[in-house]
């Protein structure tokens, strides 16, 4: 190793040693402002040295790490959505009992976890990215020390997690039988190159991409969403919604480039079904919800839906760059509107209860106006309303799955958006009712985490109307990818 | 040299897989959550034996290091199972996962 991969490398070591720092500072001091203080500031160091760092990417540090700009992008949001996870999190944390102070450690790691994913094609380094992230959400979600909820929904993700990460590995054992490497490009090359070995490699494919559903939770594998939203904290939610998912995606594109796409007809063709199925389920399941964390999880499965049509995009060679360039941009547009959703949630929220049920959202804009004008911009988002960033990503999806001729796909996008519009209006619809009585007592609105809601949502509505910045951005990440 | 036979690359990896399915059936047929954790652990060893399989075939280290990662990674995540698991037992009064339904799913 010499110095240029040291610099490519700036933003992980930054982030590692931080938190080694972080977790002496606890050993010494316990003091819930000051440990919420220090994680933010070592997420937003790590991401300022992801300026340094782009002088020397792409590039490619010992066989299992590959630093590139599409890397890097990928790197960024996740670290924006940490820190914002870090704000709502001392929000929702205060004066609630027991230490708060590694709950902060535990999400530095998670981050640290998920921007080890998404560079690297190697089998090894991948499965340590995804078990530092998933291991470290085990304890998070499981962490308020009150109440069944949260134990229960960190039981469940525990067990399902597990399995969905063992089916990953048998899968990527049997790869390794039949092609001999750990890096991705073999596997997905093998399908041609090895007759012989083909019928490993199909079901290793399989296996693993069966996995990768899981922890995107896509139908029929999304069983577990709503119960581990529901249950867990609030910026919690709000992290797996967003870094958990963002980092498999990110390991997803660098799978199907790194090979020659997919181009096996049983793959494609399951995992269309996948797609449509996630689009139209998820849709129909959040139409039944009273609960808002429980509508944001099917919300989710559906917006995963979509963005499987970016995926697919890349099966038809000829658009494989606008097939990457509408993924990141919707990965973008899903992060900022679930992570303004969730902050709201967080910013509800007594110390007692999260904001779950919707009656904690009804006559809204007659108690705290501000808020329901951002919740209303990053719901009309989510539904894709034109002047939002929701709209600019739907589409570009609706470009890619164009050109790629995928009519059935872009069908069911039609129908989950039109389904998606009736239960976003929905909650909007309640938050114009006027309150019977105004004896709810409310904490006072925590001004930090207001302030990153305020800056999400004029990031929705910023990017809605002048999307340009972000489809530079894009860009360049997509122009920068090595490997 | 060693004239014994050698184990052809299948059987190991349908033991693998036949470890995989009974670990994966008794994730899915036991309620105790202690239980849950050793068939978890029995998946992952059952890749484990699959990747060592690799690695002989091949005649290379990577097989065994994926084990020992794979090992490790079981290390944590039953570190964390246990943890649960005290919770559970001081909270629910039982390890049955079926007693934690609150959330409903």
């Amino acid at each position: 190793m010499n110095s240029a991969d040291f610099l490519a490398m700036l933003p992980h070591l930054v982030l590692g040693v931080a938190i080694v720092l972080l977790m002496l500072v606890i050993a010494f001091i316990r003091n819930h402002a000051l440990t919420a203080t220090l994680t933010a500031l070592s997420m937003l160091a790590s991401l300022l040295a992801i300026g340094p760092s782009l002088e020397a990417l792409p590039r490619q540090v010992t066989p299992l790490y590959i630093f590139d700009a599409f890397g890097a992008y990928f790197t960024g949001l996740i670290l924006i959505a940490g820190i914002c996870t870090v704000v709502f999190s001392y929000r929702y944390l205060q004066g609630r009992r027991g230490d708060p102070d590694e709950y902060y450690l535990l999400l530095a790691i998670a981050t640290f976890g998920a921007i080890t994913m998404v560079e690297t094609t190697h089998f090894a380094a991948f499965l340590l990215g995804l078990e530092i992230l998933s291991i470290s959400l085990y304890v998070l979600i499981a962490y308020p020390e009150e109440g069944h909820v949260p134990l229960e929904a960190g039981v469940k993700y525990l067990v399902l997690s597990g399995v969905a990460s063992t089916t990953i590995l048998f899968g990527l054992a049997l790869l390794y039988n039949a092609t001999g490497s750990m890096a991705f490009q073999a596997a997905e090359r093998a399908l041609t190159d090895q007759p012989n070995y083909e019928v490993y490699v199909v079901a290793g494919n399989m296996l693993v991409f069966g996995g990768l559903a899981f922890k995107l939770s896509l139908v029929p594998f999304h069983m577990w969403t709503p119960d581990v939203y529901q249950g867990a904290p609030a910026p919690i939610s709000g992290f797996i919604a967003t870094v958990s998912k963002g980092a498999v995606v990110a390991l997803v594109y660098r799978y199907l480039i790194g090979g020659d796409g997919l181009d096996n007809d049983a793959l494609v063709t399951a995992l269309s079904a996948i797609a449509i199925a996630s689009m139209v389920i998820g849709n129909l399941l959040a139409l039944m919800q009273r609960d808002f964390k429980r509508i944001l999880a099917y919300s989710s499965i559906a917006h995963l839906g979509y963005l499987m049509i970016a995926l697919l995009a890349i099966n038809a060679l000829a658009t494989l760059d606008f097939a990457v360039e509408a993924g990141l941009i919707y990965l973008a547009a899903y992060f900022a509107m679930t992570l303004a959703a969730f902050g709201i949630v967080t910013l509800l929220s007594s110390s007692e209860q999260d904001a779950g049920d919707l009656e904690y959202y009804e006559g809204l804009f007659w108690r705290q106006p501000w808020v329901a004008g951002v919740l209303t911009i990053t719901l009309l988002s989510l539904a894709g309303i034109p002047m939002t960033v929701g709209f600019i990503a739907k589409f570009y999806l609706f470009g890619a799955g164009i050109e790629g001729s995928m009519y059935t796909l872009l069908w069911a996008l039609i129908v989950g958006s039109a389904i998606g519009i009736f239960y976003y209006l929905r909650v909007i619809f309640i938050m114009t009712h006027r309150p019977e009585s105004t004896l709810r007592n409310e904490r006072p609105v925590a001004r930090g985490a207001f302030a990153v809601i305020c800056l999400l949502g004029l990031t929705v509505l910023a990017f809605g109307v002048y999307p340009t910045p972000l489809i530079v951005l894009v860009g360049m990440a997509i122009s920068g990818m090595g490997g | 040299m060693n004239t014994a036979t050698v184990v052809p690359i299948e059987h190991v990896l349908v033991l693998a897989a036949v470890l995989f399915t009974l670990g994966l059936t008794g994730v899915l047929v036991r309620r105790n959550f202690l239980f849950l954790l050793i068939s978890l652990e029995i998946m992952m060893n059952a890749c484990g034996l699959a990747f060592v399989a690799g690695g002989a075939r091949w005649a290379q280290a990577d097989g065994q290091i994926m084990y020992m990662l794979i090992l490790t990674l079981a290390a944590a995540e039953v570190a964390v199972g246990l943890g649960l698991v005290l919770q559970l037992e001081r909270r629910f009064g039982n390890l049955d996962i079926d007693a934690a339904n609150e959330l409903n799913g």
